[in-house]
């Protein structure tokens, strides 16, 4: 089977995982207590008004039309209104995202790039001095609770220091767009993300590249006279970092729940942040909207990673 | 009967030296044995009547009658921190020994069956896998209601896929060994097959990811918590949610303490799993010694 088989049959598969995992979001909300009734609080509503707050949202329609909306809006982009800003879902998260991107792609750029470094550092000498002290590092950040480390780095820097703001993407105080300001502000939670991130990342780098330097095509590669440098940069690292791009695909799922717990800790205004206030307000067309999203994410960063896996391994043949 | 006795012993002694060989595997074990005794023993340990406010000794740093400082309500934090240590203990114990036994069923069917059930199982954990976890346990937990049965559950139901895939991959290298083909033509039936050779053959690895998971799943209940979305009585994280409204007066032990207690014990349910890993894979074991043979041939 070609190349544009196996992505068009990957694809399919993907689709489908879409669908199914709508439906279940779906389904899952719609189990839940709560609607527009219960965000407009108010006991003294009328029994006609109630019927237009569910009628202007779309629930008094029985529930399988609802879900043929539901499907339908969610290739459109027409989400529904959210219950709690009564604007588009779609507008309330967009709004949201270059916060999100303003913090996420910074620190995952650190991620793999320090990652990647730790892990060639420890596997130079494996068990040496230096590959226990990154390890340690990166078990200790690991086991690490975000938000904790958040809080410990806002006492320190923000409540003690006074180095650094308390929080939130820009000052209050600001009039107009300061870069300074900006930057500022992102370097407390760049770092609380980075940190938790690489300790994940660079312990799959190293045993990624343990097990290759274990091949018999590097003890051939030594065999042949060939000096360390090259075994290891030209045959070693080049494989040793393959599977890694399949965890970066993965990556991308845990990086909602990182971004609620820090966005939360640092008051953010971004998708995080978003995500919980919006579950705890059961504003559900934006839930559901953002579930959706990031599954669709998930998805296909794990489409993307498969492909260029086969691209790079050509090991891989498309069957 | 003694002589039985004995090789357990020895097998233990036996395990113990590769478990200890990790330092920080060995004293990780006390810590929790320590830990694990608090949490038991905590009604006897401390008076009935802890979480009683006291507002005339609210927010008092560590001092000497108060080694941990007390709360915003007057509660003396050491007394919080082991009862907390009960709550976080259950559930991860609970939730890890739930996500081990769905994962390792799924995997075990998946593994044996092959085929449509195993793209069916594999699917599902797919599923699972492309569903945003923290939220999904968020949402699961805000509709059952927060209790320490539906928290748990929330944790074990969405965690298992991992195992699951692990478990798989081992089932599968395992199918094709001589001693699974040798007991399929002399006519085994699955339950024996799964239950007498699958499953004990990969014990080791199942226990391994098992104690992997524990520290996960100890930051997601704490997470859970402290987003305040399951406000247990009394817990590490709930203890942190609270204590963020007083941060900007300086309070600092009221946060730094619950939270220090779930990093270190997070980090000592991931120190055994590391001694484990070494004790119960002799092949790493060896790696590591050929790697030693290998650097003292450098030096020459």
């Amino acid at each position: 089977m070609g190349l544009l088989a196996y992505i068009g049959r990957r694809a399919l598969i993907a689709a489908a995982l879409v669908v199914v995992v709508g439906t279940l979001n779906f389904a899952i909300m719609h189990l839940a207590p709560g609607g527009p009734e219960t965000v407009f609080l108010n006991p003294r509503i009328t029994p006609a008004a109630k019927a237009l707050i569910l009628k202007s949202f779309g629930l008094d329609k029985p529930i399988q039309e609802q879900y043929l909306l539901y499907l339908q809006g969610m290739v459109t982009g027409n989400w529904g209104l959210s219950y709690f800003y009564t604007q588009p879902a779609f507008d309330v998260i967009a709004s949201r995202i270059p916060a999100t991107l303003l913090l996420m792609v910074p620190s995952l750029i650190l991620t793999v790039v320090i990652g990647i470094l730790m892990g060639i550092v420890s596997v130079r000498r494996p068990y040496g001095l230096l590959d226990r002290f990154l390890s340690s590092f990166a078990f200790f950040f690991y086991s690490m609770p975000v938000f904790w480390l958040g809080f410990v780095l806002l006492t320190v820097f923000a409540l003690f220091f006074r180095v650094l703001p308390p929080g939130g993407m820009v000052s209050i105080t600001a009039t107009r767009f300061d870069v300074l300001d900006y930057l500022e502000h992102l370097i407390l939670p760049v770092t609380a993300l980075t940190l938790i991130n690489v300790a994940n990342f660079s312990l799959l780098v190293r045993s990624s590249l343990l097990e290759v330097l274990d091949q018999n095509y590097i003890l051939t590669a030594r065999g042949k006279g060939l000096p360390e440098r090259l075994v290891f940069y030209r045959h070693a690292l080049r494989n040793g970092l393959l599977p890694t791009v399949t965890m970066l695909g993965l990556f991308v799922g845990s990086i909602l729940t990182g971004a609620i717990l820090t966005e939360t800790v640092f008051s953010w205004p971004g998708l995080g942040s978003l995500t919980y206030d919006s579950i705890t307000r059961r504003d559900y067309p934006v839930v559901l909207a953002l579930f959706f999203i990031f599954s669709i994410l998930t998805i296909v960063s794990n489409l993307i990673t498969d492909i260029v896996y086969g691209i790079l391994d050509p090991r891989i043949t498309f069957d | 009967m003694t002589s039985e006795l004995s090789i357990y012993r020895l097998r233990l002694a036996n395990f113990w030296r590769g478990y200890s060989r990790n330092r920080g595997a060995a004293f990780s074990f006390f810590f929790l044995i320590a830990l694990i005794s608090i949490a038991i023993f905590a009604d006897y340990l401390f008076p009935r009547n802890f979480e009683a406010p006291d507002i005339s000794r609210e927010m008092l740093p560590p001092s000497l009658s108060n080694p941990l400082g007390t709360d915003y309500l007057g509660r003396d934090q050491v007394a919080l921190i082991a009862f907390g240590a009960r709550t976080s203990l259950i559930i991860a114990f609970a939730a890890g020994g739930l996500l081990a036994v769905i994962g390792t069923l799924a995997g075990l069917l998946a593994g044996y069956h092959g085929g449509r059930m195993e793209g069916l199982i594999m699917r599902f954990a797919d599923i699972f896998l492309t569903i945003p976890t923290l939220p999904l346990i968020l949402v699961i937990v805000s509709l059952t209601g927060p209790s320490l049965l539906n928290v748990m559950f929330a944790i074990g139901l969405t965690s298992w896929p991992v195992m699951a895939r692990v478990v798989r991959s081992d089932t599968l290298a395992l199918m094709k060994r001589e001693f699974i083909e040798i007991e399929k033509v002399m006519g085994a039936s699955a339950r024996r097959i799964v239950f007498r050779h699958l499953l004990p053959n990969q014990l080791n690895s199942i226990f391994v990811y098992t104690s992997l998971s524990i520290p996960v799943v100890i930051l997601t209940e704490a997470a859970l918590e402290f987003l305040g979305l399951a406000p247990l009585s009394v817990s590490w994280g709930f203890m942190l949610n609270t204590s963020l409204s007083y941060w900007i007066l300086g309070t600092w032990w009221m946060s730094f303490i619950p939270g220090f207690a779930i990093f270190i014990t997070a980090l000592a349910f991931y120190f055994v799993s590391e001694g484990l890993k070494e004790a119960l894979n002799p092949k790493l074991k060896r790696r590591r010694e050929s790697l030693v043979v290998q650097l003292a041939d450098r030096k020459k």
